[in-house]
């Protein structure tokens, strides 16, 4: 039965609720407008360049120059801010679908829509991607192991240009099997590799939402909603998508193991087993999604997914130590070098201000990882008397951006998929709420008269 | 219905042999809720606090943003140079000190491909402007206020031994 249908036999509506029922496609429609006209500005501004939010990039978007203007902190910040609220609009409407609600084909164009936007634009806010692309070549194109070395070691090559300031001398904290999977996009050149790279965010964007939707599906839950509340996320399609991270291809493998487990509810081991495989592999992208696997674990107490992630685990650190060496597969050195980073947006810098301090000092990163260590304990507890692993594997991830120094608006996406598809609806508003503070965070400019 | 007495499943089997309050479950208990009411106040009480922290942050960024522009403004009048292309350190005075450095060109070019002017500002704002405690001067192209390549060091800048002798 479809989605529609099965809304439509849902049981009699009051009259007014039925009227409020009616107005929900339109007040969908305008909000939807008026995302698809932010997100629009933000592109066809930021296409004109010389933007402090658009890093310095070859031309792959020239094309669009002309109808915007030199995109400023002022016009990106309200456009965000219009999208935020648009988004919440949308999310809060998707909850009153049936009878002439909002429809999947609606919510599939406008997630299509707003994802084909930003694809054919400008890398956005970030220049990671440039990175992505510099340990690529230093493999491939000069033989220069991207874990030993940082994009400094080719600083002859066309995208060394392009490494953000802060990355030039950093060895690749990624895991090897995202750094292999970026191989083959080296010789492609530079502007073939952006392509590649941006062509890769977008088919992990759509396979991420695709899992989300089954997943929804096998949960009982609306997936038209789950849908809206993942991929018409600003932060999601705006800087997730915008700067081609390899977040998404980490959430890719993420959602696909809880497919994989959801489909299994019963006794197919061999779906466990895949599922766990799936959840390593996913780790050896970014080490983040490793942190479903104790859950998954705990909740399923059988053979099956420790034996598939000790599998996968081998063969994929196998490889990466034939290519790459020990270091290829040390993520736990990477991970404490990005732990000891502060960022101006990590909520461990905003509380170090709240108490008079200048900022995080390394007694606060011992702390925040205890307090992380005890929230983790609590959760693998509960999952162990029966609580909803999806749930505990997402309030982890968003324990992990809040406790983190290092927090950039596509880390506090990992949770997002978990909470669209949980039982818990607490961590879909705990979720939306820290998202929430950090688009606040980042209005300063908005209040500075004339900033 | 589900039996919430007996363990989740047959591989459970193996933790029959722990206390009651031990076991495995494949579903929760329903209870009576305290457990999550504990978590639902935690959870309030968290995001409260972030809340506040991060009013806080954005309040103290615009001080600083605001702070910033009079800063700017103070080396324009100060110059007699009205230059778009102004450095502010914070940090070179000390973090959180609320005295900054503020360069920009002595002469028109591009920024800093001429002779550079930093003035030391701090205090509080009288009419759009900051005090000017001292400064120095940097060389045409030098990028970074290194001690090194600091010179003409006037007011505190030289009572402090801010540039090499």
């Amino acid at each position: 039965m479809s989605v529609a249908a099965h809304t439509e036999a849902a049981s009699p509506v009051p009259v007014g609720r039925l009227s409020l029922l009616r107005r929900v496609p339109l007040l969908a429609s305008l909000l939807g407008l008026l995302m698809v006209a932010a997100t629009a500005e933000i592109v066809l501004d930021g296409a004109v360049g010389h933007s402090p939010l658009i890093p310095e990039s070859p031309d792959i978007s020239s094309w669009l120059t002309g109808i915007g203007e030199r995109l400023g902190f002022r016009v990106f910040l309200i456009a965000l801010l219009v999208s935020s609220v648009a988004y919440a609009g949308i999310v809060a409407a998707s909850r009153l679908r049936g009878r002439g609600g909002i429809s999947g084909r609606w919510a599939i164009g406008l997630v299509g829509l707003l994802h084909l936007i930003v694809f054919v634009g400008p890398v956005l806010l970030s220049t990671d991607v440039f990175s992505y692309i510099a340990y690529a070549r230093m493999g491939v194109e000069h033989g220069v192991n991207p874990y030993l070395n940082g994009p400094q070691a080719i600083h002859f090559d066309p995208v060394f240009r392009y490494v953000g300031p802060d990355w030039r001398k950093a060895a690749s904290a990624y895991g090897p099997l995202y750094t292999l999977i970026s191989y083959p996009f080296a010789p492609l050149g530079l502007v073939g590799a952006l392509w590649a790279m941006k062509v890769e965010a977008l088919l992990a964007s759509a396979g991420t939402l695709a899992l989300v939707w089954r997943c929804a599906e096998l949960r009982g839950f609306d997936p038209v909603r789950a849908l809206l509340i993942v991929g018409a996320n600003p932060l999601y399609f705006v800087y997730g998508l915008g700067g081609a991270h390899n977040d998404l291809v980490m959430m890719l493998a993420m959602m696909g193991a809880v497919a994989l487990t959801l489909g299994a509810e019963g006794t197919s081991t061999r779906r466990e087993g895949s599922a766990a495989a799936l959840i390593v592999a996913g780790a050896m992208i970014k080490a983040t999604v490793g942190t479903l696997l104790p859950f998954m674990i705990v909740a399923r107490r059988r053979l099956a997914p420790i034996v598939g992630a000790v599998v996968s685990f081998v063969v994929v650190a196998l490889a990466g130590y034939a290519v790459f060496g020990i270091h290829g597969v040390n993520i736990v050195a990477a991970l404490n070098r990005d732990a000891s980073f502060v960022s101006s947006d990590s909520f461990a810098d905003e509380i170090a201000h709240l108490l008079g301090k200048p900022g995080v000092f390394p007694i606060d990163h011992d702390l925040l990882k205890v307090a992380l260590v005890l929230i983790v304990l609590h959760l693998l507890w509960r999952t162990w008397r029966g609580y909803d692993w999806v749930a505990a594997s997402g309030w982890a991830l968003l324990a992990i951006s809040v406790t983190s120094t290092w927090v950039l608006a596509w880390y506090i996406l990992w949770p997002l998929p978990l909470a669209a598809i949980c039982k818990d609806r607490r961590l879909l508003a705990a979720t939306l709420f820290v998202q929430g503070l950090f688009v606040v965070h980042q209005m300063v400019p908005l209040l500075v008269p004339g900033g | 219905m589900i039996d919430f007495t007996t363990p989740s499943s047959n591989s459970d089997r193996f933790f029959d042999r722990l206390p009651h309050w031990l076991r495995p479950r494949t579903v929760e208990l329903p209870g009576k809720g305290y457990l999550r009411m504990v978590e639902l106040v935690v959870l309030v009480l968290v995001g409260l606090f972030l809340a506040v922290a991060t009013v806080n942050d954005v309040g103290r960024g615009v001080n600083i943003g605001k702070r910033l522009k009079v800063d700017m403004n103070t080396w324009r009048v100060y110059t007699h140079h009205d230059y778009k292309n102004i450095g502010v350190d914070q940090t070179l005075l000390g973090t959180g000190t609320s005295k900054e450095v503020v360069c920009g060109n002595d002469s028109p070019g591009p920024p800093k491909e001429r002779v550079q002017i930093c003035l030391m500002v701090e205090g509080p704002t009288r009419a759009g402007l900051r005090e000017v405690t001292g400064g120095w001067y940097l060389g045409a192209f030098v990028q970074e206020d290194n001690f090194e390549d600091r010179y003409g060091c006037f007011g505190k800048a030289g009572a402090k031994g801010l540039c090499p002798r």
